[in-house]
């Protein structure tokens, strides 16, 4: 009873397994992937942000303030994606308002 | 193709599921064994239920004791057993032995009355003989049949009674006798059995034939002949023979009180052991009590029945409709374990294939070669710029350099097209500013990667 019961568990474990494997795998890896693409456009933004900043003849303090804010959440280690998209948008921001003071 | 190999690894899941599922429900087994299924349902259920009760019951204990004490065999009203008195007379010596003889079909309280009398040295109910803690029953067809067709128990005394002396059993002695039924005595029966296929003899209890129970013996029918219980000393009149010569084919039942025969075809392959095993197990009831006739001989048919559905004879049997879940049985851990191992497979490939990541596409369209000229073309650039068209210089080739790490990292091409395009359109602000149309993007990288 109990030795031809096991072949049945074991296929039930290993196909419930299987399935979760399969769903929750490629999940993690577009996850990662997210992320990888926030940050890489956050990236792109500040670069962009500090060649206007360099750029721009007058000091703007609000967008200091904005790519400061930017900086810091990047050189924070291990941010998610939410924290990329934050960055980007006060980068970009940052970058609007000094090519309108330019 | 992807579509439909998820739609293969999907069904094989459900596959999966299902035979687990019938694998589950095919274990609510029952105990029962049976060759071939044997419809057969009777048996003699539980005290009082089944008529084995009679009217007859027995005085005080007192009072008992007294007659016993007063002549040394006690028959009470109602008592049928019957023995060789001569030789009971001789085994018991010189001393006697006192006997109390009750009638059969006693509740418990009357038996336990029966066994308080102390004085007697053999205490018989019905046909069962018993004494001090011993008692006897026969153990061959020859002794169930003097016990129930005529209720001669002398065997059984004489054994209880050298158990009881403590000197060997003598050995059993068929002192049962017969005699051809005469032809004015197998008239009526014949008449009888030929019209409605049975003869119930005057003093027998049988009302009606148990339908169902016949049917499933016998389903092409029988002849019954019931008779009451024969008196002990007369020859009994061989009806099964006689019967069976007249019609060889046809299975007749005889019953003597409650005992039955069986005689007509493959008499000599199962009658014994239909016989043999339905006395082994109610013969000490049957002696107990007084069943009607009606109900052992349904019994009896049961058990034919059970031997016969036993498959120990090369007997048809009735149509056994085709079970595909008993043929299925064995193959559904392979299936199952096949469908597990397509699953698993086909979620491997589905994994592998997503996590593959498609190359941007190669040649003069394609990404790699859209950077390369991109990067050309800032260079060039960088010589015709001024303070004005740096910054977007500058930001321009940070965009390039994203667009090569995201495509080192293997990021979605998608993002690494997004990032070309902001770097082309900084570009192409530059090659306006310095009024140089040849190297506006679009141009430049036409006449690049044609």
């Amino acid at each position: 009873m109990t030795l031809s019961v096991l072949p049945w568990l074991g296929g039930a474990v290993v196909a419930v397994a299987a399935g979760f494997l399969a769903a929750l795998l490629p999940r993690r890896r577009a996850r990662a992937d997210g992320r990888k693409v926030a940050w890489s456009a956050a990236r792109a933004a500040i670069h962009d942000a500090t060649v206007s900043r360099d750029a721009a003849a007058t000091p703007v303090p609000e967008a200091e303030r904005l790519l400061a804010r930017a900086e810091l959440l990047a050189a924070a280690p291990g941010g998610g994606a939410d924290a990329a998209r934050e960055a980007a948008a006060h980068a970009r921001r940052a970058d609007e308002l000094w090519r309108a003071g330019a | 193709m992807r579509v439909r190999r998820e739609l293969l690894r999907w069904s094989l899941l459900a596959v999966a599921a299902a035979v687990l599922v019938v694998f589950l429900v095919a274990q609510r087994q029952s105990v029962e064994v049976s060759y071939g299924r044997s419809p057969s349902s009777a048996s003699l259920p539980a005290e009082g239920s089944a008529g084995e009760l009679s009217d007859a019951s027995v005085p005080s204990v007192e009072e008992m004791t007294a007659r016993v004490a007063a002549e040394p065999v006690v028959r009470l009203p109602g008592a049928v057993a019957r023995w060789d008195e001569g030789r009971v007379r001789a085994a018991a010596g010189p001393g006697g032995t006192r006997i109390l003889v009750a009638p059969p079909g006693l509740d418990e309280a009357e038996r336990r009355r029966v066994k308080d009398v102390e004085n007697a040295e053999i205490r018989i109910v019905g046909t069962e003989v018993s004494g001090g803690v011993l008692a006897a029953t026969p153990d061959d067809l020859p002794g169930w049949r003097a016990q129930f067709a005529t209720a001669d128990v002398t065997d059984q005394v004489l054994t209880l009674l050298a158990a009881l002396r403590k000197q060997p059993s003598p050995p059993d002695r068929d002192d049962l006798r017969w005699r051809e039924p005469t032809t004015a005595e197998l008239a009526p029966v014949t008449a009888a059995l030929r019209a409605t296929g049975r003869w119930v003899a005057p003093g027998a209890t049988l009302p009606r034939l148990p339908e169902k129970a016949v049917s499933e013996a016998f389903p092409g029918g029988a002849w019954f002949v019931v008779l009451p219980t024969q008196p002990y000393g007369t020859p009994l009149p061989g009806y099964g023979p006689a019967l069976h010569r007249l019609a060889p084919d046809r299975p007749v039942v005889v019953m003597y009180g409650g005992w039955i025969e069986y005689h007509g075809p493959g008499a000599s392959e199962f009658a014994e052991v239909a016989g043999a095993s339905f006395y082994a197990q109610y013969g000490s009831r049957l002696s107990r009590y007084s069943y009607p006739q009606l109900n052992v001989l349904a019994a009896y048919l049961a058990r034919v029945t059970d031997v016969r559905y036993a498959g120990l004879f090369d007997r048809p049997l009735p149509y056994r409709p085709f079970d595909p879940l008993r043929v299925a049985l064995p193959a559904l851990p392979w299936l199952f374990a096949g469908c597990v191992a397509g699953f698993v497979a086909l979620s491997i490939r589905t994994v592998r294939g997503a996590g593959r990541r498609r190359p941007g596409e190669v040649g003069p369209g394609g990404t790699p070669a859209r950077l390369a000229g991109l990067s050309a073309l800032a260079v060039e650039l960088s010589l015709l710029t001024d303070a004005r068209s740096d910054p977007a210089l500058v930001r321009g080739i940070g965009r390039l350099r994203s667009a090569r790490y995201a495509l080192d990292d293997g990021l979605p091409d998608k993002h690494v097209r997004r990032l070309l395009a902001d770097a082309e359109a900084e570009l192409d602000g530059v090659a306006r500013d310095v009024r140089m149309p040849g190297y506006r993007p679009d141009v430049y990288l036409r006449g690049r990667l044609s």
